[in-house]
């Protein structure tokens, strides 16, 4: 048997479980959302909006390698659209559709905008920059008063409604959520599989031998910016349209800070990782409400712990959802 | 139509690196590039692929400056490189490793290959037939979905060798593709590089291993301190005083000089080694 070989059979079979596992405790939850009273239904959007959040975020950090701490600028630019086109606040009533493409936009366009400059720039000096990046929407909404209604915000947000279907219930916002991120959640991973993602990883592997094979770096990594930037935006314009209120209070640094940790703890670069650090993030406290004031040291050893056990995540990149359905059905 | 050198200089701060070196080199022919350690034949190399820019001079190939390109489009030109210390994506598969370098011609359709999957098969399906090609003359299929990173010294210069085979390019530059291999590995590299010797091709190899740049090259230059020393066949360079001169200080002896190429070599294997 050739070493190759030795390396590929040496994975635990143990996975097939695992992986039944995740599925049925997927499909559960999808189908008992609906009969859940509203309060778990909201946790469980929210998980939802985080997952989304986590699959842009990781374009930039896990598959190009990029640590961008300022991604919540771009969740406020999707909410602050719909806030805006959507709202007694410039009296402009845009259907929802309209504004997710709008949102959408605007998103890919701040995510060149924040590219631009910072392409240049590596680890350390790339976080500290996309840092203040975001720190900066955040104080420009917070002043901009006329527009944005300053730290009170902007509210009595309109319902959204898709092709005369009102979505307004925690229960509409899980469908529409749950379509979301199911089909921005297969692109994104047939964008991984893609030329372009194979160059994301040579770049986040290797910077100038990618340069040495003609990757344009400049373009792949603007490329990844905006992707990842739409991402952001749509989930934010989502999150507005079901709080029907925005304000600068929910696009902190500890946002980012948040969506980072959900990558990192579920498995940096892979899909499925961010849906499991998204469950463990959000369902922690909820299940720790007890012990609210120690969610903080909960978290930090539960960073350490995995850090020592499993420093690739709780679902390592080489376990990505192909694996995941040769796991489930065979070959 | 050639690759060509003319008075180029590359400078460090104080320490000249390369002296005003004019040079031209043919297709069809393996060019070897030698001298001792510090000469300045990376630095050549380097210049050329890009990753470093020119003090002064030109470099040009069928007549078009390549020195004012940026890395990649240099890369896109038809120039290929492997590195003196190996450069690998570590973290990805070995076919990954190949893969990726059908992205200039094939990122144009990226947004067919994410919303039309017939088209992103056909597509991968293309790229995973002319990769494993090149893996098997490399005898590397068995390898193709393990870690880049996790192959054994040996295999990882193949492999960037094989990397820079990808896209067929008009010139390959070598930068010591020997160094740390044992015999059996330094016969095999021969062999594959002698084959791939393409009537439009410009080969250049700069290595320390005298028995592989005497069989292997048709023209041999000799750099000394950023100069160049001697250009001439590998018979004519084993003749003349003044290469063993710069190589060896005194000696005379084309045996001193493998004897020096034997030393540094077992001095790689020792870092080869550590590295693994
Ligand atoms: N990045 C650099 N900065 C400063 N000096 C450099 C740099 N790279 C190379 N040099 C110097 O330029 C000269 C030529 O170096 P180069 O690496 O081209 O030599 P070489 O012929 O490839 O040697 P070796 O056989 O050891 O690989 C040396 O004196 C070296 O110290
Ligand atoms: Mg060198």
């Amino acid at each position: 048997m050739s070493v190759a070989e030795t390396l590929t059979a040496a994975r635990p079979r143990s996975g097939r479980t695992v992986s039944f596992l995740f599925l049925a405790i997927a499909i559960t939850l999808i189908v008992a959302t609906p009969f859940l009273p509203n309060y778990y239904v909201r946790v469980i959007n929210s998980l939802l909006i985080y997952i989304l959040l986590g699959i842009g975020l990781n374009i930039v950090i896990g598959y190009a390698g990029l640590l961008d701490l300022g991604f919540v600028a771009f969740y406020a630019v999707g909410a602050y659209s719909y806030a805006l086109l959507a709202s007694p606040q410039l009296d402009l009533h845009w259907p929802f559709l309209l504004i997710l493409l709008v949102a959408a936009c605007l998103g890919a366009a701040t995510g060149i905008l924040l590219g631009i400059p910072v392409l240049r720039l590596r680890g350390d000096y790339l976080a500290i920059v996309t840092l203040g990046f975001g720190e900066i929407i955040r104080i420009i909404i917070n002043n901009m008063d006329w527009l944005t209604g300053g730290p009170k915000g902007i509210p009595r947000l309109d319902k959204a409604s898709i092709l005369g279907i009102q979505v307004a219930r925690p229960i509409d916002f899980f469908w529409l959520l749950l379509v979301t991120v199911l089909v921005v959640g297969m692109l994104v991973w047939r964008l991984e599989r893609s030329i372009l993602g194979k160059a994301w990883a040579a770049i986040r592997e290797d910077q100038d031998a990618a340069r040495g094979i003609g990757i344009n770096t400049t373009n792949a990594k603007l490329a990844a910016f905006a992707t990842s930037a739409t991402i952001g935006s749509i989930a934010g314009a989502i999150f507005a349209a079901s709080q029907r209120f925005v304000s600068p209070e929910s696009f902190t640094l500890q946002e980012s800070v948040l969506i980072v940790l959900m990558i990192v703890i579920g498995g940096i670069g892979n899909i499925l990782g961010i849906v499991a650090g998204a469950a463990i993030l959000m369902l922690l406290p909820e299940v720790l409400r007890e012990f609210a004031e120690w969610r903080i040291l909960f978290l930090g050893l539960l960073m350490i712990f995995l850090i020592i056990v499993r420093p690739a995540g709780i679902v390592p990149r080489s376990f990505g959802p192909d694996k995941l359905i040769r796991r489930l059905f065979g070959k | 139509m050639t690759l060509a050198f003319d008075r180029l200089r590359k400078q460090y701060g104080q320490v000249v690196a390369i002296d005003d070196v004019t040079a031209s080199f043919a297709p069809g022919l393996i060019h070897g590039v030698i001298g001792p350690n510090g000469a300045g034949k990376s630095t050549l190399i380097n210049m050329t692929a890009g990753s470093y820019s020119v003090s002064s001079g030109s470099i040009t190939l069928d007549g078009k400056r390549l020195d004012t390109l940026k890395k990649y489009q240099i890369a896109n030109s038809g120039v290929a490189r492997t590195y003196q210390n190996i450069r690998l994506f570590d973290q990805m598969t070995v076919l990954e490793n190949l893969e990726v370098c059908f992205y200039p011609v094939d990122v144009a359709g990226t947004w067919k290959e994410v919303m039309w999957p017939p088209y992103a098969s056909a597509r991968r399906e293309r790229r995973r037939e002319k990769c494993m090609e090149i893996l098997r003359f490399f005898d590397l299929q068995g390898y193709a979905d393990s870690d880049a990173g996790s192959l054994p010294y040996g295999r990882q210069r193949m492999l960037e060798i094989a990397r820079a085979l990808v896209p067929n390019p008009r010139v390959l530059l070598l930068d010591e593709p020997a160094a740390g291999l044992n015999h059996h590995e330094t016969a095999e590299l021969t062999a594959r590089l002698a084959a791939q010797r393409l009537p439009d091709r410009i080969t250049i190899i700069v290595e320390h291993d005298m028995d592989l740049v005497m069989s292997l090259c048709d023209n041999i230059i000799v750099m000394h301190h950023g100069k160049l020393l001697f250009q001439g066949t590998p018979a004519e360079v084993q003749a003349s005083p003044d290469v063993q001169l710069a190589y060896l200080g005194t000696a005379n002896d084309i045996d001193d000089i493998r004897a020096a190429a034997q030393d540094r070599r077992a001095q790689l294997g020792i870092r080869a080694r550590r590295r693994s």
